[in-house]
């Protein structure tokens, strides 16, 4: 059930048979949501965490008028909102972009969880520390990229990140966002994001059609967005014991 | 709700929206389209230049052309002698 979620950490950790064990023992109850169904509402208390089984979700903030800045996505095998163990009520919204499957893991039970396995502890830790990394990556995307590298650079993190989960190839993968999420994903209009798919079609670089990016210049679009994997960590990391 | 489609013709080239999006009604997606072309030209001024003889075009899901707008009718372009140029007193 959470071979996505176990790929992404023996990525990067050891994880023995017994943490493994562990973790299965702490898995609550299973749940669907739907195409734009909010998983988590802001300021609520939380007494579980969600780990996303299967389709995506998002993290944001809107702003009064309606504005929303989309500050990460959530792919298979990702904990949704690990960070609401240790801040119970968290500051932003947490939706599903499209038909989801998730696992709640209680927090007792991660507490459990991670008193009894401290080396599990320390590479959730390193989890959370990880959605820091792409929440500061964005911020330069938002900040200083142009609409293109921007758009290069989403592009060439997801498929990464969809790659470790065996979710992607080098020539493309599958991408549920409608064309508003995209739009909110990149703090740009729906029109300029259109302008800006029109243009790396153009430059032969990848085509996004029908929920599908196909990657044509993997090399090319990597050196518009001067996309450098490193802020990913996607490889084996010094041990954590 | 109703499906528009906002497509773009520039100068150099058309862009489709193939997607459109679910929207209350014309006037929203006609809000859209005007903030969609204001943003594009915002960047393209960045480089200096922008072209303001582009149209948008907005459709409903079986493609009949709902409105019709000009760039140029979608940004005011206020010029004339600068204040290092107003008479002096």
């Amino acid at each position: 059930m959470i071979k996505h979620h176990l790929a992404k950490l023996r990525l990067r950790h050891e994880i023995s048979a017994a943490e493994e064990a562990g973790i299965y023992a702490a898995l609550g109850e299973v749940r669907s949501f739907g195409p734009r169904e909010i998983v988590v509402r802001a300021e609520t208390l939380l007494t579980h965490s969600t780990l996303l089984l299967d389709g995506m979700m998002c993290r944001f903030k809107d702003l009064k008028s309606g504005e929303r800045q989309i500050a990460e996505l959530h792919i298979a095998g990702d904990f949704v909102d690990l960070h609401s163990f240790v801040l119970q009520r968290l500051d932003h919204e947490i939706m599903a972009i499209k038909r989801c499957q998730a696992v709640f893991v209680p927090h007792d039970r991660l507490r459990h969880l991670t008193e009894t396995f401290p080396h599990l502890a320390r590479v959730y830790w390193f989890s959370t520390a990880l959605d820091a990394a792409i929440h500061r990556e964005w911020v330069l995307s938002l900040g200083r990229r142009s609409a293109l590298a921007r758009l290069a650079a989403l592009f060439c993190e997801l498929r990464v990140r969809l790659e470790i989960v065996g979710m992607a190839e080098r020539s493309g993968f599958v991408l549920p966002l409608n064309q508003m999420e995209l739009a909110e994903c990149m703090g740009l209009t729906t029109v300029h994001v259109n302008r800006t798919l029109r243009d790396l079609r153009e430059a032969s670089l990848l085509t996004f059609r029908n929920k599908r990016v196909e990657i044509h210049d993997l090399p090319g679009l990597e050196k518009i967005a001067e996309f450098d994997p490193f802020y990913l960590y996607p490889g084996r990391q010094p041990p954590l014991d | 709700m109703t499906r528009f489609h906002i497509h773009i013709h520039e100068t150099l080239g058309f862009i489709a929206d193939e997607e459109g999006a679910e929207l209350a009604d014309l006037a929203t997606a006609a809000r859209r389209a005007i903030e969609g072309v204001r943003s594009i030209l915002a960047e393209d001024l960045l480089s200096g230049a922008i072209d303001l003889r582009g149209r948008v075009e907005i459709t409903d899901g079986e493609g009949a052309v709902l409105q019709v707008m000009r760039f140029q009718d979608l940004v005011e372009v206020i010029q004339g002698p600068g204040d290092d140029q107003a008479p002096s007193r």
